[in-house]
């Protein structure tokens, strides 16, 4: 058994002159809920492509589960599931179809595919909506769609970028069951979000990345030492504007 | 804050630009070539001025027809840049007096637009000895260019509302498919019309001045003519015209800044559709999948397009010149036609491909499940194609180079499809957009990559083309049973050896295709 899931050692991605991600190296050990937090274009989602396959680096390299994924791609990702941000689904299929064609693109057996799916819609709360078209559903039904396309193949390591994001506050509840009992059986989950005090509550470790810089990682104690996790991230970012703030957005001044 | 809209229309067309170089460059080609076309409109006008008897009625038609160009062809087929389209407005809480007036204007703010206006004033050249009846034409140049873009949004405005159904849009695609399907005909017969058609000016020209379509490229005519009575009539019906049109538009506007977007009838499919039946491997996955969306994706049947209009032309064609020669070539051409709509793939795909590339299937199943399932759907049409002109003309001898011919030609674009798409995308319009809009800026792109890959599949194909011509000048059945199996093996050979190639680049590639999908290019 690999001690760390996701090995990230330096990866660095510029585009033309912009640097998303510089030399980041971040290791999130096996059986962790690991959260990664950072304001908008921080660089999350560019690191994450990085280490699920979607984006080549400029540099650095990414094992996951002890296997470099830009090595050796296609066992890389058979232990890997991904939930990615900002992409479309096959939204012409059913969310049925959808599921099943994300667990035989895995080369699944039948069998195990149809009985999963149907259990992946059951705690989606999904089932009634199994036949309708993806284009269809709702933002929340979409997410949580393609969670289940990134678990159909019961994966070592679960990588969810924004997973909670439009997810109504029951779905994401029972999202969450689903992610403590999978990783309380030795699974990892990668979450990355904005929303600090879902991770200081879920997660076991966390790393701060801001400005494609990591500023912070480790367990979320460590990082947050005597801090709410939201104060330090903002101490860390620096991002807490000191000056008056909107002195007219103030509706008793009319 | 009229100003502001209009600076922020201006923006909007700049940062167009900018997206990218090729597209930039591509704008810049299609802009000198509309320019040409306006000089030459133009200068057509300066030397014809005061030679022709009909230039009042000429003027009228070709007014008439820029309207219905810009009532019909963005609305319904390529979809107009709604960036300001007046529902982006409803959280803003302009005064609508404003907001009417600025968006109507905000029209005017596009290359087409400002192409149409000049090549107008161009066209009202023709009145050039006259001052007076120069400056009327000037004017009504620039009249019929305002009811152009007032009919084009008014129309879309109306269009968009039933458009953001997505059984509307499906069910316009399908008119639109049976309209194409029918072009060929018509065509012939307005060109067997043709002699006459100059006899029609005249008559067709009297009704379109009284309509909005050419009231106000009438009026110069009507002076040149002396006819006062024609200008007054037609005078206070373009007042009315435009009063009537610049009120509907503000009104539609109006109320499209209130109205939510509709609701959406969910689409079901019970069961697991192809999936079903597909073999339960990563390439029958893919395979089905691609076969669900060649029945759900309009995309795909615009791919398709030419295959049912394919032999109606050449049958047309074979009607007039009384040789249906042409016939016998439908199987080959429906062949590469077919075999190379797999090429744009994993465009159509856009960033749905992330679950290809996330997944980790092999490059060589994602490349066999597309072609087998355009394989599955274009068989039965090829062999039709390739059997049924030798079966009705009685020449029973030269099937079997036919269908030889024709399946190597099937075989073979798919092969070389299987490799070009592993390598090349291009912009195409997104998934659940109007699948006729073409993104701008994309067409040498597009045309070299075309011609490209037409040319590497006539090249892979000389092997069979030789004895398919040999056994059809000397009607030699032999030649054509060789033509068969020369055929099919080399179709196999390729089809495969396009598979394995295509999958090889795609497992190297993944990674930047997926890029190249993000950005749509």
């Amino acid at each position: 058994m690999n001690q760390i899931a996701l090995d990230i050692r330096g990866l660095a991605k510029q585009f033309g002159p912009k640097v998303a991600v510089d030399n980041v190296s971040l290791q999130v050990p096996s059986g962790s809920f690991y959260g990664l937090v950072g304001p908008n274009g921080a660089g999350k989602t560019t690191m994450l492509s990085m280490a699920t396959g979607l984006l080549r680096p400029d540099a650095g390299q990414a094992l996951v589960n002890g296997v470099d994924i830009w090595a050796d791609p296609q066992a890389a990702k058979a232990t890997m599931g991904v939930l990615a941000d900002g992409v479309r689904q096959f939204d012409r299929l059913t969310g049925r179809q959808l599921v099943t064609y994300s667990g035989l693109l895995r080369g699944m057996d039948r069998d195990d595919v149809t009985t999963r799916t149907e259990d992946l819609l059951r705690v989606m709360d999904l089932s009634d909506d199994g036949d309708k078209l993806v284009v269809d559903y709702s933002a929340g039904m979409t997410k949580k769609i393609s969670l289940a396309t990134a678990m159909i193949h019961s994966p070592k390591l679960l990588v969810l970028d924004e997973p909670f994001e439009a997810v109504d506050p029951v779905s994401a509840a029972n999202i969450r069951d689903i992610l403590n009992d999978y990783v309380k059986f030795g699974g990892t989950v990668i979450v990355s979000s904005h929303v600090m005090d879902l991770v200081q509550r879920m997660c076991t470790h966390v790393a701060v990345i801001a400005g494609g810089v990591l500023k912070a990682q480790g367990s979320v104690d460590e990082v947050r030492g005597e801090m709410t996790l939201e104060d330090r991230f903002v101490d860390l970012v620096g991002g807490r504007a000191n000056n008056e703030g909107l002195s007219w957005l103030r509706t008793s001044s009319n | 804050m009229v100003a502001h809209i209009l600076k922020l229309k201006l923006r909007l067309l700049a940062n167009g630009f900018k997206r990218s170089v090729g597209q930039l460059v591509g704008v810049i080609i299609g802009g000198v070539y509309a320019l040409g076309m306006i000089v030459m409109l133009t200068l057509a006008a300066w030397f014809t001025a005061g030679e022709s008897a009909i230039a009042g009625e000429v003027s009228i038609i070709v007014a008439s027809l820029v309207v219905l160009g810009w009532a019909v062809i963005p609305p319904l087929l390529t979809g107009v840049d709604l960036t300001l389209e007046p529902s982006r407005f409803v959280h803003f809480g302009i005064p609508q007096k404003v907001l009417g007036p600025a968006l109507v204007l905000s029209g005017f703010i596009s290359v087409p637009a400002i192409l149409t206006i000049v090549g107008l004033i161009g066209g009202s050249l023709t009145f050039r000895y006259d001052p007076l009846t120069l400056v009327v034409g000037i004017v009504a140049a620039i009249i019929t260019a305002v009811m152009a873009v007032l009919v084009c949004q008014y129309l879309t405005i109306m269009a968009t509302a039933l458009r953001a159904k997505r059984r509307f849009r499906e069910f316009t695609f399908a008119v639109l498919f049976l309209i194409l399907v029918c072009l060929g005909p018509i065509i012939s017969s307005i060109a067997m019309a043709a002699s006459s058609l100059l006899d029609l000016v005249v008559p067709i020209a009297n009704v379109l001045a009284y309509t909005p379509l050419g009231s106000a490229a009438a009026l110069p005519g009507a002076i040149v003519a002396g006819n006062y009575v024609q200008f007054g009539i037609c005078l206070v019906l373009t007042v009315i015209y435009l009063a009537g049109l610049y009120w509907l538009v503000s009104r539609a506007t109006a109320k499209a800044t209130v109205t939510p977007p509709p609701e959406q009838q969910a689409a079901k499919q019970s069961g697991l559709g192809f999936f079903k039946y597909a073999p339960s491997t990563p390439a029958g996955a893919v395979g089905a999948r691609a076969l669900t969306y060649w029945f759900k994706d309009p995309r795909y049947a615009i791919g398709v397009l030419m295959v049912p209009v394919l032999p109606l032309i050449f049958w047309f064609v074979g009607n007039q010149t009384g040789n249906f020669t042409m016939m016998f070539l439908l199987g080959p051409f429906i062949g590469i036609l077919l075999g190379f709509s797999i090429s744009a793939d994993i465009s159509y795909d856009n960033t749905a491909f992330a679950l290809h590339v996330l997944t980790g299937v092999s490059g060589r199943a994602d490349r066999a499940g597309r072609a087998l399932a355009c394989l599955t759907l274009s068989i039965i049409p090829v062999l039709a194609a390739a059997i049924l002109p030798g079966a009705i003309s009685g020449e029973v001898w030269r099937i079997p180079g036919d269908i030889g011919m024709s399946l190597a030609a099937l075989l073979v674009a798919l092969g070389v499809a299987s490799v070009a798409s592993a390598r090349y995308t291009y912009a195409v319009p997104l998934p659940g957009d109007n699948p006729m809009k073409t993104p701008p800026g994309n067409g040498m792109r597009v045309a070299l990559t075309q011609l490209a890959t037409f040319t590497t599949m006539g090249v892979l194909l000389i092997p069979v083309i030789i004895p398919y011509l040999i056994g059809w000048f000397q009607e030699s059945q032999g030649f054509n049973y060789l033509t068969l199996g020369i055929g099919l093996v080399l179709g196999m050979g390729l089809f495969f050896g396009g598979l394995v190639l295509g999958g090889k680049w795609y497992e190297n590639r993944a990674p930047e295709l997926m890029q190249a999908v993000m950005l749509n290019k």
